[in-house]
């Protein structure tokens, strides 16, 4: 919403006298420009005293549009942008991996919806870790609920590593600097924090960031959802448009996590549901049963591996002592994700 | 009297004109699910369902047979040869989707789907890969400013691309991605303004509407936009399952029978001059675990409904048998009850109704 008075430094030619006119058509900022028909503007501009002004004036106006556009892009250049800048980052876990051929991938927004205790935070910590193991570069967590927890990652880590125990410690210590972890407690924070991690991601080239955690993401929109305005529905298609910018124009890897609410006749439902449908690209079910074979992945939504609601695996899942989950929620053993 | 007459005088009769149009924008019955209605440039298809039900593969597979040549190398393959242009408001696509389909469309077009199964998987014809691909065209947009940025500025691009093949398709997925962010635009401080439009759902869909309309005077092009259409139905959805334990057998076709109804402003609604319902049919007619759609044409109105499965090709991996995408629809069976007499009645009943 920029007022076309900020453009004449640039542009001579949208002086005063082409802003009058633009102004007598109620033209005042370069989006109401958008919303106007430029034909019939051209067709005033004739008939004005200056015509040729104007006209070059609406040109130089259009040129401004076009130059901030995304340009169009070939299939062949598309295909070359994916190979080249695209890559899957593995979760770690190989049941995942496998699933969805290689793991998640860079440029896709990758949601886990599942109910409580069906291992959503242990897949986001578990593909944390892998990625700071491996070196391939920065993950940046958002947390909402205080479920990131460093003793766990560190415990991934250190199951990663060889066991010589002099290098194990530096190379965790290392590996944890490089996951960086913020804790968000509303949505307008988030979307504050989202812009300027974008900004600083197209303006720092070595700012190398490959993976972004939201965990969990519904927590912080589905209190805004609901009553008559379109204000929480705003807010959730902003968040989700920010998220698939980030994704594609940088390069990274998002994931989110939706937890899972009671709906109708008690069937667990999603939290983000029905309108937050269109916004990830990947959806992947967990349907935490809580028994020695493990958790069930359904991929209920993917670009190009087929089989909504079809394909389910079992990922191998062993049982595992952890402290933090087991003072939370009173169990006695918490399943890892391996 | 003769000069005063001669504005009435006609340019051309009704027969001409009809020629002259047919030769310009000649109907064309597309492939399944597009088989029932011929379609032609200027045509604006809407193609409504909820998520998931391949709107997007359809896209995919109308922009497919767009890029494909009639023939290559002596081999057909049915295609116009034209360039298409996609718009991805949902900024959801992956190019891995077209870049496989269209392989394994050529595949099988050479008709060496079997041996490529036993030896080398990936035979197929580069070259041609490569060609048509580049007639495929794309952008995204995060917001609908950039939206009527792209719009506004489309008639430059298009004419660029004249000099290889003139562009016959513009793709939209989806028309309602930012109808949340839309209706809830800041109103207009400086409202009282007399003749300043005021930011809002409606102008911005007046303006895509306006801009879409005068683009296809100048390059009359096939307009295919997906609609999700989930929201704006919230009273719709509770009532249904209200219902359901009232009624003794809740029959599935009446409750899918319900009148669809669509939540962009009626400027949109009336643009449109075709519209596809999908729905995703689970249960009884699955065919070997695939996932089964059915379409039917809500305008104009025609009284049968198609299904698909979308086809997907098993390939062992060194680990797990896991399912490969590639997109084929496959018309597989009409629904029940119909039989030739009626559907031939209704495509002469729909070229009669088609309009534009």
């Amino acid at each position: 919403m920029a007022p076309l008075e900020d453009l004449e430094r640039d542009y001579p030619i949208i002086d005063s006298n082409f802003r009058m006119f633009c102004a007598s058509h109620g033209i005042f900022t370069d989006t109401d420009f958008l919303l106007h028909d430029l034909s019939a503007l051209e067709a005033f501009a004739r008939q004005d005293y200056a015509p040729d002004k104007l006209e070059q004036g609406i040109k130089q106006m259009i040129s401004i549009i076009e130059s901030g556009q995304r340009p169009w892009l070939n299939g062949v250049e598309l295909l070359e942008d994916s190979q080249l800048n695209k890559c899957t980052l593995s979760t770690g876990c190989e049941g995942i991996d496998i699933l969805l051929q290689g793991g998640l991938r860079e440029g896709h927004v990758t949601e886990l919806v599942g109910p409580s205790c069906s291992g959503k935070t242990q897949i986001c910590l578990k593909s944390a870790s892998h990625v700071a193991r491996n070196s391939l570069g920065k993950v940046v967590y958002f947390d909402t609920g205080n479920s990131f927890s460093p003793k766990r990652v560190a415990q991934f880590l250190s199951l990663l590593s060889d066991p010589s125990a002099t290098q194990t410690n530096k190379a965790v210590e290392r590996d944890m600097s490089s996951i960086v972890c913020h804790s968000v407690f509303d949505i307008f924070t988030l979307l504050d924090m989202l812009r300027q991690l974008m900004n600083n991601l197209r303006s720092q080239i070595s700012f190398q960031v490959r993976m972004l955690i939201i965990d969990s993401l519904s927590s912080l929109i589905a209190p805004v959802l609901g009553g008559g305005g379109a204000h929480g529905h705003a807010l959730m298609a902003t968040a989700g448009f920010l998220l698939k910018e980030i994704a594609h124009e940088s390069n990274l890897c998002v994931v989110v996590t939706n937890h899972m609410v009671a709906g109708e006749a008690g069937m667990l439902k999603p939290a983000l549901g029905e309108s937050w449908k269109s916004i990830p690209h990947v959806r992947l079910l967990l349907s935490g049963k809580y028994s020695a074979t493990g958790t069930r992945i359904t991929i209920l939504k993917h670009p190009y591996l087929v089989c909504p609601s079809q394909k389910k695996l079992l990922m191998s899942i062993l049982q595992y002592w952890h402290p933090l989950r087991m003072k939370a929620s009173g169990k006695s053993a918490d399943f890892v994700v391996l | 009297m003769t000069s005063a007459f001669s504005w009435i005088a006609a340019d051309e009769t009704a027969e001409q004109a009809l020629v002259r149009i047919y030769k310009k924008r000649p109907f064309l019955i597309f492939p399944p699910p597009f088989h029932r209605l011929p379609l032609r440039a200027g045509n604006v298809v809407e193609i409504v369902g909820p998520s998931p039900s391949a709107k997007t593969l359809i896209l995919i597979q109308a922009a497919i047979n767009c890029i494909l040549p009639k023939e290559w190398k002596g081999v057909s393959y049915g295609g116009l040869e034209r360039a298409v242009l996609f718009i991805d408001l949902d900024c959801r696509f992956d190019v891995s989707s077209i870049s496989r389909a269209l392989q394994r469309r050529i595949i099988d077009a050479n008709g060496l789907r079997r041996s490529s199964l036993k030896g080398n998987g990936n035979e197929y014809d580069k070259e041609l890969f490569v060609s048509s691909m580049r007639r495929f065209l794309y952008t995204r947009c995060y917001n609908s400013f950039e939206f009527l940025a792209t719009l506004k500025t489309l008639h430059h691009r298009i004419q660029q691309e004249k000099g290889g093949s003139a562009v016959y398709m513009l793709l939209i997925d989806s028309i309602g991605a930012f109808y949340w962010m839309d209706r809830a635009l800041p109103t207009s401080s400086t409202g009282n303004n007399n003749n300043r439009k005021s930011l809002s759902l409606q102008t911005v869909v007046e303006t895509v509407v306006q801009e879409i309309q005068r683009l296809l005077v100048a390059h009359p092009m096939l307009v295919l936009a997906t609609k999700s259409a989930a929201f704006g139905d919230k009273q719709s959805i509770t009532e249904v399952i209200r219902k359901r334990p009232d009624e003794k057998m809740p029959d599935p076709r009446d409750a899918q029978n319900k009148p669809h109804r669509c939540f962009m402003p009626s400027v949109w609604q009336s643009f449109v001059s075709h519209r596809m319902l999908l729905r995703a049919l689970d249960g009884e007619s699955k065919h070997q675990n695939r996932p089964t759609f059915s379409t039917e044409w809500l305008l104009p109105p025609l009284n049968c409904s198609d299904h698909f499965t979308v086809n997907d090709v098993w390939i062992c991996s060194v680990r797990i048998a896991s399912i490969f995408f590639i997109a084929n629809l496959i018309v597989s069976s009409f629904a029940a009850g119909l039989s030739l007499d009626p559907q031939m009645k209704c495509r002469r009943k729909c070229s009669a109704v088609t309009k534009r």
